[in-house]
């Protein structure tokens, strides 16, 4: 088949290759999947109860998660290099009772945690060396190798700690000497008490960071105009000191009218802003002059149905009524109530598949793909809901966030399909869009007696209106550039990066300070995340470790020390145990012999949840670090929106199952045409 | 190095396994800038030859002249370190990781960067593209993945890969035999755009059709056995055929 396909295909020059704007780059980035659903699981549970997100629990579950990132990092890295380490998890149980045990009882009267903890590090080095050795020697799969090293570690913890101590829990680390040091090193909290600083940072990166994705992407996909225009850089001016402004108020004011005029200053401020910015840098298009789009009436119509469900889902149920409202609904009706709330967005896009062209069908898979993490997340905290939690809340939520979604959907397809007939009627329904989007935020903002849920919300779709109606305008007028201009493109990437440097350090001092304590758990998930990345993606050891796990023979024969490569993962990976093994014993002064047993595999799923392909070769370690994010949060927010702790694993193995079809789609795409 | 030293000179070469005679008093020449098709049927030796050329094995009888003195590899990389590289069917590419980070796959550039050795992504880059369109070649996206690209396209990476990082003597390993006519086409484009910049070519085929119009020198295996070497000027295809089918033997 392939064969024709090349010959169809004109032969030189780059128009074989349409230009692929920088959000599809974006987008088929290993990690884009584990962010997307980070950033939805925690909207969604910081929405649904009051208790999650809190600066307390924040901090607290980050520093319950953070061993559980450190992993990630390290079993993410070795999954890229083609292996697994099912031992990971025993190695931190083993490496905390090597140092309590050491530290108390070795030559009688205990010996000091400097020889201690160096010594559980050699341990682990030995362990994780002999994995390697065995797996390199025999080529027997690591599944195999790493399992009886598992039972055998788990095996060791049991009868050296009841040997020695006489208890499976060892405990009493303090008295031995260092233990200050490492405990402040490992696990300290250091107290700032006033974390002003904290706000502001956070702030100001978070909004510098929106404003530098947003030229960073207008620069990478328009066409730039011969000449800037000074009149249209004016308004432009004049939007930005708008939004500038709107910002500086809704930050002072507490009332309701302030902020809400505040709101609509800064918020017509970006969109006049973005808008004018472009009419001023960049080339304009023709307007199509053209009817009414027929085909487009039944997604105007879905559209409107689901903004009038999202607006009035509030006023049908209740905040007063706790837990009761579902009671009369007998179970099966649940069920179908609940399998109704999953297949409505499935419903679009099998309908999307059913019609047209081979062409379009295949661009609608992409499409749902490329959104299954979104509509799977919908359709499972659908369900979950409705089995775990009858309360009100849940329900609202889940009608307003599927029947918003939905009507996003439909709106989103009707001006594309608008796009292709009538420039006016594409923003006629752009503008319609955005406006729904605004009734929504109202309908929820007037209703609800949930402050957070309320504000959150609210701005959410507020901000979201005003894109939209910036995008609509920018799309219909601006041309999109079909080439690649090289520099356009590195501007934009460097405008892209900084803003997500930016993101990064604000979003990271928020929550390294989360209520005024700096954790050095956090500060060391933080680290390892950021040298695992940089070795990846920066260094040459990185293009090993991708080789490796992507084709061992091709690195070999070009000359990669394949062997050492997988030696050294496996030994970082002990190594990184034995870490959160002594930090975990650091901080609860006690080690029970069972400790992280079973715990390896929530470090896979966490890795490839961040988009790590199981079979090697190709992952990201941020990714195994979101990965890791969005166990923790579902951890803490099920127990916090008051559900059943156990949904958690319904919750774990749906989003595992997601993420290995994506997975397994990026990899397809990637091998076909061969 | 004077134009009538050819680069490679191997003197009837031999190889047995224990007693199965692999290849048995096997002669050709490699001359810089030329291309000297070896060809013959399933099981005609070939690839245990270029295993001998390559320095994965050792030959049992015969010389190997390099640049005229003779010379006897311990292993593969002594072989490329004088400048014989290999390009094997499989390639040895990652399909998962991009054109430029398979092209320097296991010599990759760095670039200092304070205390960090940083790999340098954007020379990589900026050679890759350059160094395959040297030979002609016009790859859509340095940064996608190989294992999007079509087969032809990927042997191109490959030979990019190996002229760049100094061979001399290129040794294509049926560079032709999983693709279709246009990809052939082109392949043997490269192989010729090869040969131009000066590099001896050897290109094991079974595929006449493909070695007639690239090759500059021929020869003919089967069974083990040579059963001619030609100069360009002096073969048919008809003849060509008759040989590999070993219905006829070279007088």
């Amino acid at each position: 088949m392939s064969e024709f396909d090349e010959i169809a295909r004109p032969k030189d020059g780059d128009e074989r290759i349409t230009y692929r704007g920088p959000l599809k780059r974006l987008l088929i980035s290993p990690e884009i999947g584990a962010l997307i659903g980070a950033v939805v699981v925690w909207a969604f549970f910081w929405g649904n109860g009051d208790k999650f997100g809190t600066a307390g629990s924040t901090a607290n579950f980050l520093d319950v998660a953070a061993p559980l990132g450190i992993m990630a990092v390290a079993v993410s890295l070795l999954m890229i290099g083609g292996e697994f380490d099912l031992s990971a998890g025993v190695m931190t149980g083993a490496s905390g009772v090597t140092i309590a045990l050491m530290a108390k009882h070795f030559t009688d009267g205990g010996i000091s945690l400097w020889v201690c903890i160096p010594a559980a590090f050699l341990l682990a080095g030995c362990v994780g060396w002999w994995n390697g050795f065995l797996v390199n020697k025999t080529g027997l799969p690591s599944f195999i190798v790493t399992l009886g090293s598992f039972f055998v570690i788990k095996g060791s913890n049991l009868v050296f700690s009841k040997r020695i101590n006489s208890l499976v829990n060892v405990s009493g680390v303090d008295k031995a000497h260092g233990y200050k040091f490492f405990k402040a090193f490992l696990g300290g909290e250091n107290q700032f008490g006033d974390a002003k600083f904290r706000d502001v940072i956070f702030i100001v990166g978070g909004i510098l960071f929106g404003v530098l994705l947003i030229v960073g992407f207008i620069e990478q996909s328009l066409l730039h105009a011969e000449k800037t225009s000074s009149s249209a850089m004016l308004v432009a001016a004049i939007g930005a000191a708008g939004a500038i402004a709107g910002v500086l108020v809704l930050h002072r004011t507490d009332s309701i009218k302030g902020n809400v005029v505040a709101g609509v200053v800064g918020l017509s401020g970006s969109a006049l802003a973005i808008v004018a910015y472009c009419r001023a840098r960049f080339e304009t298009t023709q307007p199509i002059v053209g009817a009414f789009p027929i085909e487009a009436r039944t997604y105007i119509g879905l559209g409107l149905l689901g903004t009038a469900i999202a607006s009035l889902a509030g006023q049908l149920f209740d905040r007063g009524e706790e837990n009761v409202v579902l009671q009369w609904m007998p179970s099966w009706l649940r069920l179908v109530v609940a399998v109704a709330a999953g297949a409505f967005p499935l419903v679009f896009f099998v309908r999307g598949l059913m019609r047209g062209d081979a062409d379009r069908r295949a661009q609608t898979w992409l499409l749902v793909v490329l959104r299954l993490p979104i509509i799977c997340l919908v359709s499972l905290i659908g369900i979950v809901s409705l089995f775990q939690l009858t309360t009100v809340q849940a329900v609202r939520a889940v009608l307003i966030t599927v029947a918003g979604t939905g009507a996003a959907t439909c709106f989103y397809r009707a001006r594309s399909i608008a796009s292709k007939k009538s420039t006016k009627w594409f923003i006629n329904l752009g503008v319609l869009m955005s406006a729904a989007f605004v009734v929504v935020a109202f309908a929820v903002r007037a209703d609800s007696s949930a402050p957070r849920f309320r504000g959150g919300i609210f701005t959410a779709l507020l901000v979201g209106a005003t894109l939209v109606f910036a995008t609509t305008f920018i799309e219909a007028s601006q041309q999109k550039r079909t080439m690649a201009d090289l520099n356009a493109d590195r501007l934009g990437k460097r405008f892209v990066s900084i803003g997500i440097v930016l993101g990064f350090i604000a979003l990271a001092t928020r929550l390294l300070f989360s209520d005024g304590v700096f954790r050095m758990s956090v500060f060391w998930w933080l680290f390892f995340t950021a040298v695992g990345s940089f070795v990846l993606t920066k260094t040459k050891y990185g293009n090993w470790i991708f080789a490796v796990g992507g084709n061992k023979d091709a690195a070999r024969a070009t000359g990669v020390p394949a062997d050492k490569v997988k030696t050294a993962l496996f030994m970082a990976t002990s190594l990184l145990g034995a870490f959160v093994g002594a930090m975990i014993l650091m901080r609860l002064n006690s080690v029970q012999a069972q400790q992280g047993d079973g715990q390896e595999f929530e470090y896979i799923i966490a890795a490839v949840v961040g988009g790590n392909l199981m079979t090697g070769g190709y992952g990201s370690v941020i990714g195994a670090s979101l990965g890791a994010l969005i166990m923790a949060v579902s951890k803490n927010g099920i127990p916090a929106a008051q559900w059943n702790q156990d949904g958690r694993f319904i919750f774990l193995g749906a989003v595992l199952l997601v993420a290995v079809l994506v997975n397994n789609f990026i990899r397809k795409k990637a091998n076909e045409q061969r | 190095m004077s134009a009538s030293v050819p680069l490679l000179e191997l003197q009837n070469i031999g190889k047995y396994f224990g007693n199965v005679k692999a290849l048995e008093n096997v002669s050709t020449t490699v001359k810089a800038g030329e291309v000297t098709c070896v060809l013959g049927d399933n099981g005609a030796g070939k690839s245990t030859f270029i295993k001998i050329i390559s320095g994965l094995h050792k030959p049992s009888t015969g010389k190997y002249l390099f640049e005229g003195h003779e010379v006897s590899f311990e292993s593969p990389r002594e072989a490329r370190s004088l400048g014989i590289a290999t390009v094997y069917q499989d390639l040895a590419m990652a399909p998962l990781m991009s054109v430029w980070r398979n092209f320097f796959l296991g010599s990759e550039p760095l670039r200092r960067f304070g205390p960090f050795n940083l790999l340098d992504a954007k020379f990589a880059r900026a050679t890759a593209k350059e160094e395959m369109s040297k030979l002609g070649i016009d790859v859509r996206d340095i940064d996608q993945p190989v294992g999007t690209l079509s087969g032809g396209e990927r042997q191109s990476v490959a030979i990019a890969r190996a002229v760049y990082f100094g061979a001399r003597v290129l040794i294509l390993d049926e560079p032709t035999s999983a693709l279709g006519v246009r990809q052939s086409d082109l392949v043997l484009g490269y192989v010729r755009a090869a040969a131009a910049r000066n590099l001896g070519v050897i290109l094991i085929t079974h595929n006449p059709q493909h070695a007639l119009p690239v090759g500059d020198r021929f020869l003919i295996l089967n069974r083990g056995q040579s059963v001619g070497h030609f100069e360009k000027q002096d073969l048919t295809y008809e003849r060509l055929i008759e040989l590999m089918s070993g219905r006829v033997h070279a007088a």
